[in-house]
């Protein structure tokens, strides 16, 4: 009999403990295109539904997901060393996390890098105001970068600062890790 | 004009396009990825059913969930009646989703159509 892959399974036990104590609802680890996104948002919301999340807060994390995981498949890019990204939705208490991992190129960061810096600066007004000048221009162009309007999209949703690093990795290419979080039912300020 | 009705899956809506009862309803959830593909065919008829409108036209958005993609469409295909008369856009949404209600506002502030908001139980 061959001797199993994985040398030490007590990883297996390991990841599934991590797992469990940060309230992780989701992890997915692989490649990401429009079908897998399906299967994963999928996932997501019957996770979502087990754990009986209250409606609105369920609402907003398939929401954040659904832009999240669709950025990544229509502009992540896959270098031939790292193809995988990675997509997280957690809970901790009353806060709602959906992170991910993806690789693109170096020579993108600084676009996308100033793009989550405006949207970070903004407050509700400005944010609203900057979706519905993208959403307007959007009309008069035939192919639109849709990653400006589901970003905003998600800073929307989330109410709060999107968190976001970029490592180099190579020559060519970069690790973006992007994390949204909400508060469910948030005192009003 | 054909009838068009296409029924729903866990990314595209449910769609009823009906002429002889000036009726576009779209419900569900609107979430593809490449959203000017799966509307094409619906843009196509609308710019039909707008050159020999019916008397009055009725657009019901019942939709639970959609995409930045989705909007996009949504706010092309609106458009494209403000220059029909007696055209209303029904705007539905689900009692606690602020943030859908939210969003027919601000297609109401884009486009040159009367909305009426109803709740969708």
């Amino acid at each position: 009999m061959a001797s199993p892959k994985i040398q030490n399974l007590s990883i297996i036990f390991d990841l599934h403990k991590s797992m469990a104590e940060n309230q992780v609802i989701v992890a997915y680890e692989g490649e990401l295109n429009a079908k897998v996104t399906q299967s994963v948002l999928s996932l997501a919301e019957s996770n979502l539904d087990q754990k009986n999340v209250a409606t609105q807060a369920k609402r907003k994390a398939f929401n954040i997901a659904l832009e999240c995981l669709q950025n990544i498949s229509n502009h992540g890019d896959r270098s031939e060393e790292s193809p995988n990204c990675i997509f997280i939705i957690g809970q901790e208490g009353d806060e709602y996390f959906i992170s991910s991992g993806n690789t693109i190129k170096r020579d993108k960061v600084e676009m996308l890098r100033h793009k989550l810096e405006q949207i970070n600066n903004l407050d509700e007004v400005g944010l609203k105001q900057l979706h519905q000048q993208t959403i307007k221009e959007s009309l008069n162009k035939k192919e639109t970068n849709n990653a400006g309007l589901g970003l905003i999209s998600i800073a929307r949703k989330s109410n709060q600062k999107i968190g976001y690093q970029f490592v180099n990795v190579d020559s060519d290419n970069a690790f973006f890790t992007f994390q949204a979080s909400f508060l469910n039912n948030p005192e009003p300020n | 004009m054909e009838k068009i009705t296409l029924a729903g899956t866990f990314e595209t809506p449910s769609i009823v396009l009906d002429s002889s009862k000036g009726l576009l309803e779209f419900s569900g959830r609107s979430l593809p990825e490449d959203s000017s593909t799966f509307y094409k065919p619906i843009l196509n008829w609308i710019d039909q059913y707008i050159s020999q409108p019916t008397e009055k036209t009725e657009i019901a958005i019942k939709l639970e969930y959609f995409n930045t993609a989705t909007s996009k469409v949504l706010l092309n295909m609106l458009t494209k009646f403000e220059k029909t008369s007696n055209v209303t856009v029904q705007w539905f949404h689900y009692e606690e989703d602020e943030d859908m209600l939210e969003s027919g506002k601000e297609f109401e502030e884009l486009v040159n159509l009367p909305f009426a908001y109803f709740r969708l139980d």
